[in-house]
């Protein structure tokens, strides 16, 4: 079977050569690029995140990854944004004042309060029997974040319980954001990973 | 719901991981990488590196240890302590690797600088490291470059409450290193209570981690070199944790598939 090649969308902001690392160890080839070109020729766009909303759509805008990002969408180009890569993929968020986002899946992004803070392993549940996540159901994942996508119901597919309900996965079509991070969850990561790029790009 | 953390601590010191015991004295383990490398296979909830003679001489962040931990491509999620001072070195440790940061002397030195960290790399990513005592039922901060311990003060139970800083991380410095002796008084008479604590510093036995646990306040454990004595402690203190809400052993299924 062809080795999926994962072209990380590198907009200046994260630790692209760990994720790299991480997942070269999980068997994928990846690509870490801005280049529009470099990035074209991959099966599948990874868009990670650490840090702010509003400073990581300007890092995108400033390299026009944006559009890139949406006329890659339209072409049905898979694309998995994990933590703040799945935010920006909502039409915006309340993080410190209001940024619009991709608009790639419709929603927002809204502080959590009380707790404020979603830290450290909790179980997904699956919310439509989406088949990238069934080999995942129950299993734990690791969640670091203080803001949360609210959206239409037929956009989420995985959600955590903590003082209340959490999205922790949305998708649509072949555009799918996690809110944990697959790559720092161990086994049960990588397990995802493997199974969901393998479903998604032959989907 | 969110699982209790086991955490795995190496301490450096001159770039070598070390065995502390009370803040004081140092028994030479190995290289750092190999410390690392072994928790994240037998599979503890977080990694915590902290490298201790940092900020004592003012040498900013481990950079060069950090990337070589990096480059291993760590499934288990990291946080890096030790010469943070600055959201410029806060944004360079998140850059090189690390999920989280954890600071100390800043916490004695400069709050200002702290808050410039939140808005830089967000709350969330940013632990309080508070090596105290009790005295008269009073917490102590102890600052490890002084040698000296106060009072904790309003000042510091206010920066903790105002959400810039996620988690606390409780140590109970004069147990450090001596097995089964953390001081659960320390949790309970810790001044701020809206914030998630990590204890660590003298937790050996699962009965006692579990103790802790019984806190709600408690999120988290760090175990240093007690994971290092006998064969599968992690697996056997996480079996003596099943009462508790953590994640269970992975050990086996990651081993099955190497």
């Amino acid at each position: 079977m062809k080795r999926l090649i994962v072209g990380i969308v590198d907009y200046g902001i994260g630790n692209y050569a760990s994720l790299q690392h991480t997942l070269n160890k999980n068997g994928q080839r990846c690509r870490i690029s801005q280049d529009h070109n470099i990035l074209n020729e991959c099966d599948i766009l990874l868009l990670p995140g650490v840090g702010a909303f509003r400073p990581a759509m300007e890092a995108l805008k400033k390299r026009g990854l944006d559009s890139f990002l949406l006329q890659q969408a339209r072409f049905k180009r898979p694309i998995l944004g994990i933590c703040l890569g799945m935010q920006l993929l909502a039409d915006g968020s309340y993080e410190d004042g209001y940024t619009k986002g991709l608009g790639l899946i419709p929603g927002e992004i809204i502080s959590l309060n009380n707790p404020r803070w979603h830290i450290g392993w909790n179980e997904i549940e699956i919310l439509k029997n989406d088949i990238l996540f069934k080999p995942s159901k129950k299993k734990s994942f690791y969640f670091n974040h203080s803001y949360t996508y609210q959206g239409p119901d037929e956009f989420q597919v995985c959600m955590s319980m903590s003082n209340k309900r959490i999205i922790s996965a949305i998708r649509r079509e072949k555009i799918v954001g996690v809110q944990f991070h697959p790559e720092k969850s161990q086994l049960a990561g990588s397990t995802l990973l493997n199974h969901l790029f393998r479903e998604i790009c032959h989907a | 719901m969110l699982k209790k953390r086991l955490i795995g601590v190496v301490t450096i010191k001159d770039s070598w991981a070390v065995q502390s015991f009370g803040y004081k004295n140092y028994l030479p383990l190995g290289r750092p990488e190999y410390l690392v490398e072994n928790l994240e296979r037998w599979g503890v909830d977080e990694i915590f590196v902290i490298c201790i003679d940092r900020s004592k001489h003012n040498l900013g962040p481990d950079f060069s240890i950090l990337k070589r931990i990096s480059s291993m491509g760590l499934s288990t999620p990291l946080i890096y302590g030790g010469g943070i001072c600055t959201s410029k070195d806060a944004a360079s440790v998140i850059q090189l690797g690390a999920e989280r940061i954890c600071v100390d002397a800043v916490i004695h030195d400069n709050h200002e600088q702290i808050r410039e960290m939140a808005e830089l790399i967000g709350a969330q990513a940013l632990i309080a490291s508070l090596p105290v005592a009790l005295k008269n039922n009073r917490i102590h901060h102890y600052d490890y470059r002084s040698k000296k311990s106060v009072p904790f003060t309003e000042n510091k139970s206010s920066l903790l409450s105002q959400g810039i800083i996620s988690e606390a991380l409780v140590i109970d410095w004069k147990n450090e290193g001596k097995k089964n002796s953390f001081n659960l008084n320390l949790i309970k008479y810790f001044p701020t209570k809206n914030v998630p604590l990590i204890v660590f510093g003298g937790l050996s036995e699962s009965e006692l981690i579990a103790r802790a646990f019984d806190y709600p306040s408690v999120v988290g454990a760090g175990v240093g070199n007690f994971l290092n004595y006998s064969e599968h402690a992690l697996q056997i203190l996480k079996n003596g944790l099943l009462r508790c809400a953590i994640r269970p052993n992975t050990f086996c299924e990651s081993e099955k598939r190497h």
